[in-house]
This record gives structure tokens, C-alpha cells and sequence, in this order.
């Protein structure tokens, strides 16, 4: 392995315990002496092999190559002969000594090996152990702000610094603002916010060195490199959750950051639980905002309901003792009754409006079929033609046409095209109206001989109040095709204008259909109590 | 209507004075409730004919005021609603109320209603569905079961039948989807809407003059259809 994992820590190892094994090695050289003649050289490399190994194991690699190397020249002064040189009468015994020798710096280096790794796991295992307890505290504490400046403390104790910050960066300005800060930059907070706001422009780290010189990291190697790059002060990050940065990390130290490996990987990790906690707070933050605007909402539908109930209640007098007045031969009392219809219009549509905004438009939809729309909208538009004619068009041999919407309202939607028609159609001039199917589309259209709506006006027309241009006074709330196509839209349909071939405008909603191939045969095969149900 | 006696349940005095005044120039006798116990009271002790009745009331729910006069009596309901509310309406039409009108209604909409409530329970009960009707040129036996138009004759089907008896029982009094569903497929599960639907549109091939302006059967959008006995 590498040495990146730094090697095996150890208290340095004491002058007296070095001492102490070497006063092992004699003890035992003295007694292997005191018995040489029963003694071969296989016993004697046991009992020195058994002392290094033993040494290697509890003092390291630097004292078992000393004991190997003593147990050595030990070996060959007292047990091999002639004795008390290190000369050898045996050239067969260089190769007991250099076996000796091998075997020991082998093993010493073995062992060293196998502790280092030992520690390196149990340092990895430290690391994840904090990161992982880090990681439940973040998720576990109550607010979401508290969070972040536990992993803000964390990051600055661990890495040594003067101090760490995190920002909150809005998604749209990509404006930053301090959530958290833990320890203090000084002088140098303006210096580190000016950095974090060009991170949290740029969505890539940035370093500020000693001299107040920034450097953007290119090509995602700056942290790699920095030990290669001048005194660094500070060093911005940007936090990231799916590829949005959503805050920026910021740390800095006046002497200077120098960041290890390790180091840099424990910011990783922590910069990612930061990004969390960022988004965390994000999220609260717009929860509360939602939770806000719902409260409103009902508010405002509370107000509008009681508004639309209160009202039409003396409506319905004001319009009933002007009509018992009008019929007295007043005229001025009929005129507060058509009033009073007015008013009541009004309040509906607002009412309509509202219903459209807060998306409960089309709360009832259901296989509904044409012609009984068709029908409907004939007998509600009758009162509001002005004296003009409603042609319907369906083809007695048309097919079943159904679709699926709601009834009532897109009854509401077709009856105000045909009102808009009729406003704006020159008298005499008939309003038509007919069905048809157009591929998944079930289609209303209603057609008039009016002027036609200019290309700059097709969209604009449907905006709530919008008048035409150049348009007579027709009256009229101003609502009612910013309804019909609220309405179209709602269930999933739309709602269009285009001119008319021979002079005029003709409006198109179209709403689902549904295919009714199999009813229509059901219904073809005859009597019975068809169409059977399933 | 002339000496009828029509409850008139309103806890607006303004309400009461205006449904009073259409009613007694019809030459009816007017009873009156601000709330909902004096309203099913008087219900009980005066038998009227017809009871209009307001669903804003302070004490009991209108719906269940509704409920409770119409399980012991027949007279005639017509709630009065400042709601345009469809599931209300089909509510109140579940709950035996006749028939509704919104808020604000011109007098005369009230006589017309009152008018055709009052002879509609006048009627024998069933009487639509045995009796032979003429409306124009056209003849319904439905207990034969026959149907001329002019001089052909045209052939419904069994469902088409069921239907039309149903309508024609119940004539001038909106049926909800639901209660039509029940009366002619029974309590057989399936795409209620548009079985009903589909039948609605072929009977009115038969019988209207012109499907698409319909003047017997007629659409009550998002609540039902009604048979109109005087087109």
C-alpha cells in the first residue's frame, strides 16, 4: 500500500523501553551462551527470531531492524565458529546468518505493514463513525438552522480554522446571504462575502490567497493542487444539491489554510452534509411560505363565499320590490332590476374567477355527451342572442360523440362564446353552433359574422377585463372568455380564436373524448336491457 | 293556488316579505317560519300544500329540515339557495326537495314554480306513467307500451321504455343521474353516466321535435333531467 494513510501513529517510543529490549536480546545471548554446547544454529534463530518478532510487533519497525541487526552480529560472535569473531569457519554458515537476517527484516516489514493497515482502517472507520453521528445530528435536530451551525462547528474545529460560514444562495439572483458562521474572520468577513458571492455566481470553488489575490478553479483541480499554490487565506465552495447550487461554504484561517488529503476529504463529506442542511433549509423556508399563501387562499375563498351569500341576499329584495314597483308602471324600478342582474353577473363571474384560480374549475368531470351540451346551451343562451338566431349544427346520422368533462361549467363556457358571439355580431347575422369529434379532441365550436379578432389580440382577448379595440360598448362583466378558457383548461382542454373564411371569428374548445365504438354496437344490436352492465 | 296554504321558512324578514308578496297576489295563504324547528312545527300542525323553504337557516341544517318534513309528508319542497353549488342542488333533490331556485329570483320565476309544483301534486301519484299523453303530435301509451308521431309509429327499446316511464312518472320534478340510474338499471353496477347518457340522447331522437332543443326532456346541467309536462 500507499503511504497515504500516513504511517502506524505511535507515542514515540521511550529511551528506557529501547533499553529494555536490547537488555532482552543480552539476557537471552547470555543464557544461549551459558548453554552453547547443547544448543545447534536452528535453536538459536528460533530464540532471536522469537525476540525481533516479539520487538517489531510491540516497538515498531525502526526497533525490530535494530534487534536484527544486534541478534546478527550476536549470532555470529557467540554461536558460530570460531567464537568471538566474525570471521566463520563454515562458509555454509553465511547462509544461516543471511537466512537469519532475511527472515527478520521480512518480518519486521510484515508486521509494520499489517499495523499500518490495521490503523488506516481504524482511522477510516473513526472518520465515517463521526461523519455518520454528524449526519443523524443534522438530520435529527429540530430546526433546520441549528443543523447547519452544528456542521459549521464541526468543519471549523476539525480542520483548525479561524473561521467557517455558510450562505444561502437564491436559485433565480443567485444573491448570497450568511446562514451560519462559526469562529471569526475579522477584518476579513467583507473580503470572504465578496468571494462567496463570486462562487455562488460562478457554481465553481475559488481561493483567495495571503496577498487578497482570488484564483477560480478551472478544471476542478484546485483543492488537488493546493499545496502547490501560494499561502492560501480562504477558500469558498459552492454547495450543490441534483446540480443546483443552492449555498456556498466558506473558510478561511489568517496564517494561512494548509489542507492535507484527509483533510480535504473530511471537507468533501462535511461540504456535502452543509449542502444538505442548506436545502433543508431552503425547503422549511418555502414550506412555511406555502403554508402562508394556503392560509390566504382560504381566506380569500372564505371572504368570497360569505361575500357572494350576503350579497345575493338583498339582491334578491332590491330585485323583487323594484319588479313589484316596475309592474306598478315605473320604469325607473325596472331599471334597478336589470341592475341588480348586473351586479348579480358580476359576483358569479368573480366568483368563477376565483374558483378557476385556486384550480377547482372542473370538479365534477364525467363522460358527458354533445348533443345534451348542445341542447342545454341552446335553452341558457336563448335570453342573451339580442334578437339573433342560434343556428346548431349536428347531422342526425353523427355518431355518438362523448367526451369527458364537466358539464356545468363547460356548459357555462359555451353559452358565454355564444353570448361574446352575439355581442359582437352585426343583428340579423346568426350565431352558429355545432360538435364535432377531431381525433382525441371533442370539439364546441361557435362561429359569428363579426368583425373577426386581429392576429396581435387572439391571445390578449382572454385576459381578464380585456376589451377589443375599436369595440362598440357591449357591456358585459368583461370576464366571461378569461372564464370559458379557464375553464377549457381545466380539463385539460383549450380554447382558441381564428378568423372566420368569409368574414368574422370562429371559437374552438375542445375538451377529451372518448372512443364509444363499443356503446354505439351495443346500442345498434337491438332491444334487451343493453348495454349490459358489467 | 287560490287557498292554498304555502309555508314560507326564511330567517331573513326581507325574503319572507318579498315570497309573501308573490305568493298572495296568487291569492295563496301564507304561513311563515324564521327557523328550522317552527318550520317542521308548523309543517306538522298546518298540513300545507307546498313549502318553500330557504337553506340558511340559524338553528337546523336546511338539508336536514328537508329530510325531516319529507318523511312524513308529500307536499311539495322548493329550497331557496344563495349557492350555485351543483352537488348541493343534487343534495337537496337526494333529500326529497321538488325543486330549487337561486338567488336572486324574480317573482314571477317563484309563481311559475309554485304553480307547477302545486299541480303536479295535485295529480293522481303514477298518474304520468298509466295515462295515455298527447303533447303535440305526439301520442305516448307507455302502458301499451306504444309511441306515434304523427301518423308513424316508432319502436323504443325496453331500456328506452324504462326511461321514459320514469320521466314521465316524476313529470315537471328534476330526477338526479343517481335516480334515474336506479329506477331503470336498478342497483346493476357500470358507467352510470354514460349509459345514461347514451339513452337520453336516443329517446330525444324519438320523441323531440328537434334533439338539439330539447322541450320534453330537459337537461338540469350537473344534476339531471326533467320531463316537462307543458312544454
Amino acid at each position: 500500500m500507499s503511504d497515504e494513510g500516513g504511517s502506524p501513529r505511535r507515542r514515540g517510543l521511550g529511551v528506557w523501553e529501547w533499553v529494555g529490549w536490547f537488555a532482552l536480546l543480552f539476557v537471552v545471548t547470555w543464557g544461549m551462551a551459558a548453554i552453547r554446547p547443547r544448543l545447534n544454529e536452528a535453536h538459536v534463530t528460533l530464540a532471536y527470531l522469537l525476540v525481533v518478532q516479539i520487538g517489531s510487533a510491540r516497538g515498531g519497525r525502526p526497533l525490530g531492524l535494530s534487534l536484527a541487526a544486534i541478534a546478527f552480529i550476536c549470532f555470529d560472535l557467540f554461536f558460530l565458529p570460531p567464537f568471538g569473531t566474525l570471521t566463520l569457519q563454515d562458509p555454509l554458515n553465511w547462509l544461516v546468518l543471511g537466512a537469519f537476517l532475511l527472515t527478520s527484516i521480512l518480518s519486521a516489514q510484515l508486521l509494520y505493514r499489517a499495523q499500518a493497515e490495521a490503523e488506516t482502517a481504524r482511522d477510516r472507520a473513526a472518520e465515517i463513525d463521526r461523519l455518520a453521528s454528524l449526519g443523524a445530528e443534522t438530520l435529527n435536530v429540530g430546526r433546520a438552522e441549528e443543523a447547519l451551525t452544528a456542521i459549521v462547528s464541526v468543519i471549523r474545529s476539525s480542520l483548525r480554522l479561524d473561521e467557517c460560514t455558510v450562505y444561502l444562495s437564491d436559485p433565480m439572483t443567485r444573491a448570497i446571504q450568511p446562514i451560519t458562521r462559526s469562529g471569526d474572520a475579522g477584518a476579513e468577513t467583507a473580503a470572504d462575502a465578496e468571494l462567496a458571492q463570486l462562487v455562488a455566481g460562478e457554481g465553481r470553488t475559488a481561493l483567495q490567497f495571503v496577498d487578497g489575490t482570488t484564483q477560480l478553479d478551472a478544471d476542478e483541480r484546485i483543492l488537488a493542487d493546493i499545496d502547490k499554490s501560494p499561502r492560501v487565506r480562504a477558500l469558498a465552495r459552492p454547495l450543490q444539491v441534483r446540480d443546483r447550487t443552492v449555498g456556498v461554504l466558506s473558510i478561511a484561517n489568517s496564517n494561512g489554510l494548509a489542507l492535507s488529503a484527509a483533510q480535504i476529504r473530511v471537507l468533501d463529506a462535511l461540504s456535502y452534509y452543509a449542502a444538505l442542511g442548506v436545502e433543508r433549509v431552503r425547503l422549511v423556508a418555502e414550506a412555511q411560505r406555502a403554508a402562508v399563501l394556503q392560509e390566504a387562499h382560504k381566506a380569500k375563498d372564505a371572504v368570497l363565499a360569505s361575500v357572494s351569500h350576503d350579497l345575493r341576499t338583498p339582491l334578491t329584495t332590491i330585485k323583487a320590490l323594484a319588479h313589484e314597483i316596475a309592474e306598478g308602471g315605473d320604469d325607473r324600478a325596472a331599471v334597478i332590476e336589470e341592475e341588480a342582474d348586473r351586479l348579480n353577473l358580476f359576483v358569479a363571474q368573480m366568483l368563477d374567477l376565483s374558483r378557476i384560480a385556486s384550480g377547482a374549475a372542473a370538479s365534477d368531470i364525467q363522460p358527458n355527451e354533445a348533443e345534451d351540451l348542445l341542447g342545454a346551451a341552446v335553452q341558457q343562451a336563448a335570453g342573451r342572442l339580442h334578437g339573433r338566431e342560434l343556428r346548431v349544427a349536428v347531422a342526425s346520422d353523427e355518431p355518438l360523440l362523448f367526451g369527458r368533462f364537466d358539464f356545468a361549467q363547460t356548459l357555462r363556457a359555451v353559452v358565454n362564446l355564444i353570448e361574446n358571439a352575439a355581442k359582437y355580431s352585426a343583428a340579423g347575422e346568426p350565431v352558429e353552433l355545432a360538435a364535432r369529434r377531431d381525433d382525441q379532441w371533442l370539439l364546441f365550436v361557435v362561429s359569428d359574422r363579426g368583425p373577426g379578432v386581429p392576429e396581435e389580440e387572439r391571445e390578449r382577448i382572454f385576459e381578464p377585463f380585456y376589451r377589443r379595440s375599436g369595440s362598440p360598448d357591449v357591456g358585459g362583466t368583461g370576464l366571461g372568455l378569461s372564464i370559458a378558457r379557464g375553464i377549457a383548461e381545466a380539463e385539460g382542454g383549450r380554447l382558441d380564436v381564428a378568423n372566420r373564411e368569409g368574414g368574422g371569428s370562429v371559437f374552438t374548445l375542445r375538451v377529451p373524448a372518448i372512443a364509444t365504438a363499443d356503446l354505439q354496437r351495443s346500442l345498434q344490436l337491438g332491444d334487451g336491457r343493453e348495454p349490459a352492465p358489467s | 293556488m287560490p287557498g292554498d296554504v304555502v309555508l314560507v321558512v326564511d330567517d331573513e324578514p326581507q325574503i319572507r316579505r318579498v315570497v309573501r308578496n308573490a305568493l298572495t297576489s296568487e291569492n295563496a295563504r301564507v304561513i311563515e317560519a324564521a327557523n328550522g324547528r317552527d318550520a317542521i312545527d308548523l309543517a306538522a300542525a298546518e298540513r300545507p300544500a307546498l313549502i318553500v323553504l330557504d337553506l340558511g337557516l340559524p338553528d337546523i341544517q336546511g338539508l336536514d329540515v328537508c329530510r325531516e318534513i319529507r318523511s312524513w309528508s308529500s307536499a311539495p319542497i322548493i329550497v331557496l339557495s344563495a349557492r350555485h353549488s351543483d352537488q348541493e342542488k343534487v343534495a337537496l333533490l337526494d333529500a326529497g326537495a321538488d325543486d330549487y331556485i337561486t338567488k336572486p329570483f324574480s317573482p314571477g320565476e317563484l309563481q311559475a314554480r309554485v304553480r307547477a309544483q302545486l299541480r303536479r301534486s295535485r295529480l293522481a301519484p303514477a298518474a304520468g306513467a298509466t295515462q295515455v299523453i298527447t303533447i303535440g303530435e305526439l301520442v305516448i301509451d307507455p302502458v301499451k307500451p306504444s309511441l306515434k308521431k304523427g301518423d308513424g309509429a316508432v319502436h323504443l327499446t325496453k331500456t328506452e321504455w324504462e326511461l321514459l316511464r320514469t320521466l314521465l312518472k316524476h313529470a315537471g320534478r328534476t330526477l338526479t343521474h343517481q335516480q334515474l340510474f336506479r329506477a331503470v338499471w336498478g342497483n346493476s353496477s357500470g358507467d352510470m353516466q354514460q349509459y345514461l347518457r347514451v339513452h337520453i340522447r336516443s329517446v330525444r331522437r324519438k320523441i323531440e321535435a328537434d334533439p338539439v332543443r330539447p322541450r320534453l326532456i330537459v337537461t338540469e346541467p350537473g344534476v339531471g333531467y326533467r320531463f316537462e309536462n307543458e312544454p
